[in-house]
């Protein structure tokens, strides 16, 4: 029988072949104690079951057989016709009565009965080029009710067939199927405030600071780069602030008034150029970054927002870490010059001596 | 203007003497003087304003406390270890201020001749370090003792017996002697001073070097935090008078330090009763060797020791009473600076790659192993001995004085040294023949008119540089860390000096941000005039000045690096600090508001407050 769902605090870094990466990281940071808003996750087997039906496999690959990855109109009516065939078909029974499931316990858990939850696409394999250009980067926000679930659900899965997904498939490896994809669905963090942060400099790799990126409301702001964030520098080993740059934060998403999906607003001109981190929570927010990359054991790149109700530190919640990949190795160069010499003879360099090597 | 009119500050020749200051050169060696003869290659080289060692114009005995420290800087990096790029600094005297510049070597030949030299040698002191520090400390106690006992004959009618009878040398030879020997135990003193003292500077930049290359984002802060000693003897004075401070109260004695009364007065007073005999009696105790210690850095006759001039450590001694009465922790928290130096150390280790941390490790050690000698000497020689130096050139004062030739034995401190020589010569000259001396007639107008050029003096204000701004880094270890001398910081005083300066940058000494009222301190003897909550703004700090650190709420300084004297104590007691700015004390007067923040290194006037 396939597996169609589990609860994101059963999932291991190992289940991201069947679950994606975001998914199994997720299942991951709770198995590591840190706080992450309670959810589900949706298998690729899902998305093979729906597939299943209807023939829809077929139906799909029928429409972008032969198809030219650089005819960009033809690319475009191929990306509708798949969405318009997808959007006809029912998710499967199977799967809408596991969301059913989870969505009810989680409504339990929040004490709504109807709470509101994020939906994002969970991709396989850890390059981020190829989530991007393959359009696994969907997110649905302030989602409600199964149905809405599923239609999120859905929608993910639909992204998978976006024109540049398609035609960067294409091109990539003809005949190679179609793709996985996992989602994953998890309890909405209003958040007063949100943002990233690097378990290192992500200019200089620094290991010894955390780089905190912060702005009003929820994520988005900031990950989509729509808004300058507040750019904090903090030492992991003394919590000293070493460089705060406090920015005019123009906009910022919040929930919109009608109960579903967000909104993006004006920032009130008095708390643009407010800090919206204090010393407290820059701290917390280090300490989880570091408690972060301790279960990780490499450095990652983490999501993470401050709800606006709840008692902090309660309310500070991760929404989904990764691994850094792309910054310097700080002194990688300085160290390997200095490979192999004794203190003595690095002393003497400093007073111009020439080393070998240096 | 020469081929230098690019440069952002002025030409060593042409600054002005100050109105009034004509003739100031008379006090001064010849070759500390700029001249036509030079002027190429003094206009072609950067001179800044030691203002960390001489903040004050030089009286012309005080000479000896530039030549010493030069002659023994140059001839140990130059001649004994031939330190590669560095050869020694070069003085000049302008207007009474003292300016400086390294001497550099840029062939590379020559440095990879002076390598080989520079590897063999201090190679042999990085390996036996402890053990040569141990003879350092004999040898300078040894030399402190030979200072404090150099007898100064009095010239009598007649000779003692022993000279008649036992082949005693007469007085003459015996006087003349006894000066030669003091000015050469003072340069023997400055050549022990720098023995060890650039090898040190050296493994300590090497470790910060490193921790930069690894660790980019570090202040400095932790680095110098990670290095420094806690239990180490330039605090231990100030430690004492916090003991004595507790031990009067607990005696119940503290009323008899009430404000305003002179140490003379308070000690009369506690020897009317048993409690404050039994104090005085601790206080003796503690005097050999901790009231040793200086008001000033021992650059200047006038830095006496607190043997000498009591009403510091007397002031300090009420502070800390001040202090325990409203229930304030005095102590040094040397317990948890000894745990943070720790935990800096094991994180940041901790942060690095396997072999990065082997580095770490063995560079962290070997500072850890020199840095008591940084740290210390300055007890020995610029407090410990300077102040028993001085103490005997006044011994001199008083023979010239005795016979007339100078009014006050202090006037003496107006001549040079080889003036006091040509003194003495004449004193024992016309002391043996009995004919008439030209010296009582000679001196003191020559006292007087240099005392009042001196006066005048001190109001001019030396620009922080002069000169042609370098176009290589320097590379002198010593001044990069002693005086801070970066591009960066040349650059910014550069900027200073055209314009307007709300605001001043230097180095982020120590971290966090404070408002207050400024008070500015540009000599030592007005570090009494410092109220609670005010914020410092001096040209240096120097140990001396510790006591007065628990009632400020910032400092500022125009001289200085990260390890400089304000910065180590500022961060012992968590106060924000900005050192280096070059022209603080010139720009901010008393009772100005400022913003310091010493996280940025940034001091802002703020607006609303004028000078008084």
């Amino acid at each position: 029988m396939t597996e169609c769902s589990r609860a994101l605090a059963q999932l291991r870094a190992q289940d991201e072949e069947g679950y994606g990466g975001k998914s199994a990281s997720l299942g991951e940071l709770i198995a590591g104690g840190i706080p992450v808003p309670p959810g589900f996750a949706i298998s690729t087997a899902a998305f093979d079951a729906f597939l299943a039906a209807q023939s829809l496999r077929e139906r799909v690959e029928d429409v972008l057989a032969g198809l030219d990855a650089d005819d960009v109109a033809a690319v475009a009516r191929a990306s509708a016709q798949v969405a318009l065939l997808m959007r006809r078909t029912p998710v499967p029974d199977i799967v809408a009565a596991e969301v059913e499931h989870h969505y009810t316990a989680l409504a339990a858990a929040s004490h709504k009965r109807q709470p509101p939850v994020a939906v994002r696409s969970s991709a396989r394999g850890e390059d981020s080029a190829e989530a991007t250009f393959a359009g696994q980067q969907e997110t649905y926000l302030w989602v409600r009710g199964t149905d809405g679930v599923c239609e999120a659900i859905r929608g993910c899965w639909i992204s998978l067939y976006s024109p540049e997904a398609i035609s960067y498939r294409a091109r990539r490896a003809a005949g190679g199927g179609a793709p996985a994809m996992g989602v994953a669905v998890q309890l909405m963090v209003d958040a007063e405030v949100s943002g990233v942060m690097f378990t290192c400099s992500p200019l200089s790799g620094d290991p010894s600071v955390v780089a905190i990126n912060a702005s009003w409301g929820l994520g988005l702001g900031v990950v989509g780069g729509e808004v300058t964030p507040d750019d904090f520098l903090i030492s992991k080993v003394s919590h000293e602030v070493l460089r705060a740059t406090i920015a005019d934060k123009q906009i910022e998403y919040v929930p919109d008034p009608g109960g579903r999906g967000t909104h993006r607003v004006a920032v009130a001109p008095e708390r643009r150029t407010l800090a919206c981190l204090d010393d407290t929570r820059l701290r917390a927010l280090v300490e989880t970054a570091r408690a972060i990359e301790r279960h990780f054991g490499s450095r990652q790149d983490v999501e993470w927002a401050i709800a606006r109700t709840g008692e902090f530190p309660e309310n500070l919640f991760v929404l989904q870490s990764r691994p850094v990949t792309a910054t310097a190795q700080a002194g990688s160069q300085a160290v390997a010059d200095r490979a192999g010499l004794d203190a003595m003879s690095l002393v003497l360099g400093t007073f111009g001596v020439k080393q070998r090597g240096q | 203007m020469s081929t230098t009119s690019t440069s952002a500050f002025p030409s060593p020749l042409s600054i002005a003497t100050p109105e009034g200051c004509e003739g100031w050169e008379e006090m001064y060696p010849y070759y500390a003087l700029l001249g036509e003869d030079r002027r190429q290659a003094d206009e072609e080289r950067l001179w800044f304003w030691n203002s960390m060692h001489f903040p004050e114009p030089m009286s012309a005995f005080d000479v000896v406390a530039i030549d010493g420290p030069y002659y023994a800087l140059a001839n140990w990096q130059n001649r004994v270890f031939a330190i590669p790029p560095a050869m020694g600094i070069d003085y000049r005297i302008v207007n009474g201020y003292v300016f400086i510049t390294p001497n550099a070597v840029t062939d590379p030949e020559l440095i990879a001749e002076r390598a080989a030299y520079f590897g063999a040698r201090a190679g042999y002191y990085f390996a036996n370090w402890d053990e040569l520090y141990g003879r350092w400390r004999e040898k300078m106690t040894k030399l402190i003792a030979q200072i404090s006992d150099l007898a100064v004959p009095e010239l009598p009618t007649y000779e003692d017996d022993d000279v008649a009878f036992e082949d005693r040398d007469t007085s003459f030879v015996r006087v003349l002697d006894a000066y030669n020997q003091a000015l050469r135990m003072h340069e023997q003193m400055w050549q022990h001073h720098f023995e060890f003292l650039l090898l040190g500077y050296g493994a300590y930049l090497t470790f910060s070097d490193f921790c930069k290359s690894a660790l980019p984002e570090i202040p400095d802060q932790h680095i110098a935090q990670m290095v420094s000693g806690i239990d180490v003897l330039l605090f231990r004075p100030d430690t004492e008078l916090r003991r004595l401070a507790r031990l009067a109260r607990e005696a119940g004695i503290d009323s008899s330090f009430s404000d305003g009364r002179t140490p003379e007065e308070i000690v009369a007073e506690l020897h009317q009763s048993e409690a404050g005999r039994d104090w005085l009696d601790a206080l003796e105790a503690v005097k050999d060797p901790w009231f040793n210690m200086g008001s000033g850095d021992g650059f200047y006759h006038h830095h006496r020791s607190w043997l000498d001039d009591p009403s510091i450590p007397f002031s300090a001694i009420r502070g800390h009473i001040d202090a325990l009465a409203e229930g304030r922790d005095t102590e040094r928290p040397t317990e948890h600076l000894a745990a943070e130096r720790n935990r800096l150390a094991q994180e940041y280790g901790a942060l690095l790659d396997e072999q990065a941390r082997g580095t770490f490790d063995e560079l962290l050690g070997l500072s850890r192993t020199v840095f008591p000698y940084v740290e210390e000497h300055k007890f020995f020689c610029e407090y410990w001995f300077q102040s028993r130096f001085f103490n005997k050139i006044r011994e001199f004062g008083a023979l010239l004085a005795t016979h007339g030739f100078l009014h006050d034995g202090e006037d003496v401190f107006q001549l040079s040294r080889h003036e006091v020589g040509e003194a003495l010569e004449e004193l024992c000259l016309t002391w043996a023949h009995g004919g008439p001396a030209r010296g009582p007639h000679h001196w003191p107008p020559i006292v007087e008119r240099r005392r009042a050029l001196l006066e005048r003096l001190k109001q001019w204000t030396p620009p922080p540089a002069m000169g042609t701004m370098p176009t290589e880094a320097i590379n002198d270890p010593i001044s990069v860390m002693l005086w801070g001398i970066t591009p960066e910081r040349l650059q910014s005083w550069a900027s200073a000096m055209s314009g307007d300066s709300r605001t001043l940058t230097g180095a982020a000494a120590s971290p966090g941000v404070a408002e207050g009222i400024a008070r500015v301190v540009r000599d030592v003897h007005e570090i009494t005039d410092v109220q609670p909550g005010e914020i410092l703004v001096s040209t240096v700090t120097s140990p001396a000045w510790a006591p007065i650190f628990p009632k400020i709420r910032a400092a500022v300084t125009d001289i200085g690096g990260i390890m400089s004297h304000a910065a180590i104590v500022c961060r012992e007691y968590g106060l924000p600090a900005v050192v280096g700015t070059g022209r603080a004390t010139a720009e901010i007067r008393t009772g100005q508001r400022l913003r310091v923040d010493g996280t940025n290194g940034v001091v802002t006037l703020l607006d609303g407050e004028e000078p008084e």
